[in-house]
């Protein structure tokens, strides 16, 4: 480690590693000792290059990932919700694709979250693109704009907060 | 391998398959771009799992790879369809005439400066 004025160096996020050299093995499907080494060589160097540095941008997002147990039963009990959800976008996406008449109503609506990482942000706008009949048109700070089909079939605010509120007390307690 | 599971992957890539085609048709049948955006990211995603499933099911020793390509769609096809809808909006793209409030139009609006879209995303 060196330290410098301001900014502290170092090799970097362990999450980053780890994820980075998961994918390496799994992407060569093979334990061979030669593509182990090579494997943990690149990996660190991608960690170096993209949490090395504390106060940079993605240096800070990477060191406020930890992964806890309790992080990663939110994070998996998020991905089931999610899933369920993206079947219910497409049954409802069917519905209005093989209607005879296509007679939707579509509107942006305003958002606010209260998730403050940018990684559990991105997660729920990602999130939200693949729920039932909404789609992110913009983030602005912690504000979303989510475009809707069909603003008639219920009201707004409620459906919304319908579909972030599951999302975000999970991704909260995975990201922060 | 029994012949059992290859008809249930099989079975799986065509459901997929059928997603995959109700996503086009979406895109062709859906009034506006951001509508048409909304029905090609949903179908697809589920489609493209589906499909990646049934392969799965062929061949079981590609099921990690075939979890990570998953993982990639997943994370990569919601930010496609952000991309394309909010430069649909910058650009005025006109919505569907049955469209109610846009609320982004509006914020731009009382931001004032007539070019408030163009601005990039101010970071905090």
């Amino acid at each position: 480690m060196k330290l410098t004025s301001k900014d502290v160096i170092s090799i970097g996020s362990p999450t980053l590693f780890i994820l980075l050299f998961v994918l390496w093995a799994i992407v060569n499907a093979s334990l061979e000792p030669a593509l182990i080494v090579a494997g943990v060589a690149v990996a660190l160097a991608i960690t170096r290059l993209f949490s090395g540095r504390e106060r940079s941008w993605s240096g800070r997002i990477w060191r406020s990932l930890a992964v806890t147990p309790r992080a990663l039963w939110h994070f998996l009990a998020y991905l089931g919700i999610f899933l369920i959800e993206l079947v219910r976008a497409n049954v409802g996406m069917l519905r209005y694709v093989y209607a005879r008449h296509i007679d939707i109503h579509p509107g942006v609506v305003k958002v606010e979250t209260r998730l403050a990482s940018p990684l559990g942000r991105l997660a729920l706008a990602n999130s939200i693109a693949l729920t039932p009949g909404s789609l992110v048109l913009g983030l602005e700070g912690s504000v979303l704009y989510v475009h809707w089909l069909d603003v008639r079939t219920s009201d707004r605010e409620e459906a919304t907060r319908q579909i972030v509120g599951p999302f975000e007390k999970h991704l909260e307690a995975a990201f922060g | 391998m029994g012949a059992a599971m290859e008809i249930v992957g099989s079975f799986v890539v065509l459901l997929g398959a059928f997603f995959l085609f109700s996503a086009g048709l979406g895109v062709l049948r859906m009034p506006d771009p951001f509508t048409r955006i909304q029905a090609g990211t949903k179908a697809t995603t589920l489609g493209n799992l589906l499909v990646l499933a049934g392969l799965g099911i062929h061949h079981p020793d590609w099921a990690l790879k075939l979890l990570v390509i998953a993982g990639f769609v997943l994370m990569t096809n919601p930010v496609s369809s952000h991309a394309l809808s909010r430069a649909a909006h910058r650009a005025r793209t006109p919505m569907a005439p049955t469209t109610g409030a846009d609320a982004l139009r509006e914020d731009e609006a009382a931001d004032g400066s007539g070019n408030a879209g163009s601005a990039p995303a101010q970071a905090p």
